[in-house]
């Protein structure tokens, strides 16, 4: 029969239902920040990804690019986040060139919004979405399935309950650069230190009207440091209990030897 | 795509899935009503959006323009209820440059209708529709889970609602002048707040009378009583 | 015809030098050899009325009608050639149809009236295809209620809807007529096919415009659209006529907003009421000496 085979499908929905757990979906565990000020806004993020137990980069970047003046924090899925924002920063280049006019922050977040929609959360991206554009200074946070939230100050990815503590207790209304960065700074590493899936170090953004700035490792709280003892072993520390040697002559009685000649295989001629 | 954990099996091996919300989704456990009064009518919403247990929005706005005097409350999971939002924003200003005269509540209704009813089981949306028009005056219109249009004096929704029944049976009068007609609304959800989980922080409102679309603000920290914006 | 002759009348698409579409005038001249048809947009209504000449004596009487009911509230009557009438009422059922299905609510006249409009003029357009040859006459009467939602569950409650701008009326009767060319306009009263001439020099006589709106009523209207179509007959050239007539008022009227055949009792009335109209007119100005030379 041609055509796909679903039975798998049904298989494994037939032993779910019966208690059976499906594998889990990677998903990397992160905090990453956004935060509006007088003058501009701040994303932020940590470098931590993982790979369920494993940490599998100490120092991977979250803070992607879509406009000079539009940046993405991504949470969720690593290749979703990479592919979906690559994706909308290829498109707003498109159409910014088409109309001539500086991309906007609503244009990508609705791009990103439509894109996310249309596969129904099947692509695991969360993303923070903040920039400075002729409209004025935007924040959103965009989840997977499509929905899209306006803030003042965000927080996403398993991290974001910490991060959000740090916000609920020491926001105010219009604060300056430095308080913005150190803020967001601050949010992120509470995800670092109390956030299982979060860690390493933070990268933070600041977008202005003028430039953006971005800090990579602007902070980096887990530097390793030199071993207060050397755990190189001494030669001979493991003993030989015993020693056997194989001649060339008798190893044909383990492994089949064959000897190449001359005509077995066609010699490799090099130009001179 | 991860299963919730209610459901039950066919006899085909077929999983039925209960939950209406995919595992994760933004939720809009909500509290959301429209009433008509004397010169118009007024949407009122709660402001909590969940994922589970997390608020992953205190001060969500749920009440929707999709034109300059139609309005939606919107429940169920937030992405659904935006993107139907946006497609009928699209419609309705479609429709007014084509025309040359502004959509009726009933055309935004219907066209609400159409979208959930024709996406009935992909979708997780219940919203109720307020308009105001000077051939029609103020009017409601609720479309719930399976896509029905019912066109009523006054409409409850979201899962803070089951609490408010009785209040807005009590206290709901035809023609109310507009300081009453907020005082219902005010009362009507801070009831619903205080009783479900689901529904909380600031009451938000939006007027639509003749003289356009009037937006109040009241906060928690003052009991709901000063109105801010 | 200057026209002949110079290729410039072959097909649809093509300019004259002098800026004149031939095939579009062609098809004017098709209308003008058609049976009459007018309408008149009165105080509570309107009246669609036409002369059906009597091509054989073998056909069923008061089958093969030329007025047709579009939707609830809409009728439309044609002068010119019948098949081009009847694919035209097609297309403006299915205009009103697809109006409803998207917006729920009924497509008002003056939408209708665009829509057709837009469709007659596309047929001015290509080489494949030659215009319409007729001019149709479009009347309805839209809801001067609140207009219910086609789907909505049950009919809504008695009370709510607060807010109402008091005073201002909404909808009311209304008269199109769309030519050849796509060109169409609001009539007070209009009139199409051989007998224009006299029938439009009838309908100028009759109060249906100024700024109060027209004082002719629904029934008045009705007579005078069955004189106006006995006054427009040409007796010499064509020997038998039938007259077809509908109406249509508002909900409180006498059709309850519908578009339909005028009774036939009021008909044959108003039919009766012309031809005497016609006998005394013939009494009181005694036929002029032909002046010959």
């Amino acid at each position: 029969m041609p055509g796909f085979d679903f039975s798998n499908y049904n298989r494994n929905a037939a032993l779910h239902a019966r208690g059976v757990p499906l594998p889990k979906a990677t998903s990397t565990g992160t905090t990453i920040v956004g935060c509006i000020y007088d003058g501009g806004v701040v994303i932020a993020a940590d470098t931590r990804a993982t790979s369920g137990p494993i940490v599998a980069d100490k120092n991977c970047e979250k803070l992607h690019y879509i406009a000079p003046n539009i940046w993405c924090a991504g949470a969720g899925t690593a290749a979703d986040t990479e592919f979906t924002t690559a994706l909308i920063s290829s498109q707003l280049e498109l159409h910014s060139l088409s109309t001539g006019r500086k991309p906007r922050v609503v244009t990508c977040m609705t791009m990103l919004k439509q894109h996310l929609f249309r596969y129904q959360g099947h692509i695991g991206a969360y993303l923070v979405v903040a920039g400075v554009d002729p409209t004025g200074t935007h924040l959103f946070t965009v989840h997977a399935h499509g929905s899209t939230d306006k803030l003042p100050y965000v927080t996403m990815g398993s991290g974001s309950l910490a991060a959000m503590s740090v916000f609920e207790t020491q926001w105010k209304p219009s604060l300056t650069r430095d308080e913005a960065v150190k803020l967001c700074a601050d949010a992120i590493e509470s995800g670092i230190w109390n956030d299982l899936g979060s860690g390493s170090n933070v990268d933070v953004a600041i977008i202005t009207p003028d430039k953006t700035t971005l800090r990579r490792n602007y902070i980096k709280p887990n530097e390793r440091t030199q071993k207060l003892k050397s755990y190189a072993f001494d030669k001979g520390t493991t003993a030989v209990l015993n020693e056997k040697i194989i001649s060339k002559a008798d190893l044909g009685n383990f492994v089949s030897v064959h000897e190449l000649t001359e005509e077995s295989g066609d010699k490799m001629e090099v130009d001179t | 795509m991860e299963f919730g954990n209610s459901g039950s099996l066919r006899e085909d091996g077929i999983h039925l899935d209960m939950d209406r919300l995919k595992k994760g989704e933004v939720n809009l456990g909500t509290s959301i009503m429209a009433v008509t009064f004397k010169d118009g009518v007024i949407l009122g919403a709660d402001s909590r959006t969940t994922t589970g247990a997390y608020i992953a929005n205190r001060v969500t706005d749920k009440l929707t323009q999709v034109h300059d005097t139609i309005w939606c409350c919107r429940s169920g999971s937030a992405a659904d209820t935006q993107a139907v939002a946006d497609i009928v924003k699209y419609q309705l200003e479609l429709f007014a440059m084509r025309n040359g005269k502004p959509p009726t509540t009933q055309t935004a209704g219907a066209i609400f209708q159409e979208i959930c009813y024709d996406n009935k089981d992909r979708l997780s949306a219940g919203l109720i529709i307020a308009g105001w028009d000077e051939r029609h005056g103020g009017q409601v219109y609720s479309i719930p889970l399976g896509g029905s249009l019912h066109k009523q004096p006054y409409s409850i929704g979201g899962s803070g609602s089951t609490y408010i029944y009785g209040y807005c049976d009590a206290n709901w009068r035809e023609g109310m002048e507009e300081a009453d007609a907020v005082d219902f609304v005010k009362g009507a959800l801070k009831e619903a707040i205080k009783w479900d989980g689901s529904s909380g922080g600031v009451i938000r409102m939006v007027v639509l009378t003749a003289e356009g679309a009037d937006r109040h603000l009241y906060l928690p920290d003052t009991d709901y009583k000063v109105r801010h914006v | 015809m200057t026209s002949i002759g110079t290729g410039y009348d072959l097909a649809n698409s093509i300019f004259s030098p002098d800026g004149r579409n031939f095939q579009v005038e062609y098809a004017v001249k098709a209308v003008e050899n058609g049976g009459t048809s007018i309408g008149i947009r009165c105080k509570d209504g309107v009246v669609l009325a036409v002369e059906k000449i009597v091509t054989s004596k073998l056909l069923k009487q008061s089958a093969n009608k030329r007025i047709a009911t579009v939707d609830r509230h809409l009728g439309v009557a044609f002068s010119g050639m019948i098949p081009d009438g009847r694919h035209f009422i097609d297309r403006a059922r299915d205009e009103a149809r697809a109006w409803r299905d998207t917006f729920k609510t009924p497509i008002s006249t003056a939408d209708l009236a665009s829509r057709m409009g837009g469709y007659m003029q596309a047929y001015t357009l290509y080489q494949s295809v030659r215009p319409f040859g007729i001019t149709a006459i479009v009347g309805g009467f839209d809801s001067t209620e609140a207009a219910p939602v086609d789907g909505e569950v049950g009919s809504g409650p008695s009370c709510g809807a607060g807010g109402k701008v008091l005073g201002k009326t909404h909808g009311g009767p209304f008269l199109y007529m769309i030519e050849p060319s796509g060109l169409y306009w609001g009539y007070y009263g209009a009139a199409t096919g051989k007998g224009r001439q006299s029938a439009k020099a009838e309908l100028e006589k009759l109060d249906l415009g100024g700024p109060a709106g027209p004082a002719l009523t629904l029934e008045e209207a009705v007579k005078e659209a069955a004189r106006i179509i006995y006054v427009a007959h040409d007796d010499s050239k064509d020997k038998e006529f039938e007259l077809e007539m509908t109406w249509i008022s508002g909900a409180d009227g006498p059709t309850k907003g519908l578009h339909q055949e005028v009774p036939k009792a009021l008909r044959e009335e108003a039919e009766r009421l012309a031809k005497k109209s016609l006998e005394d007119d013939e009494e009181e100005e005694p036929k002029e000496e032909k002046m010959e030379e």
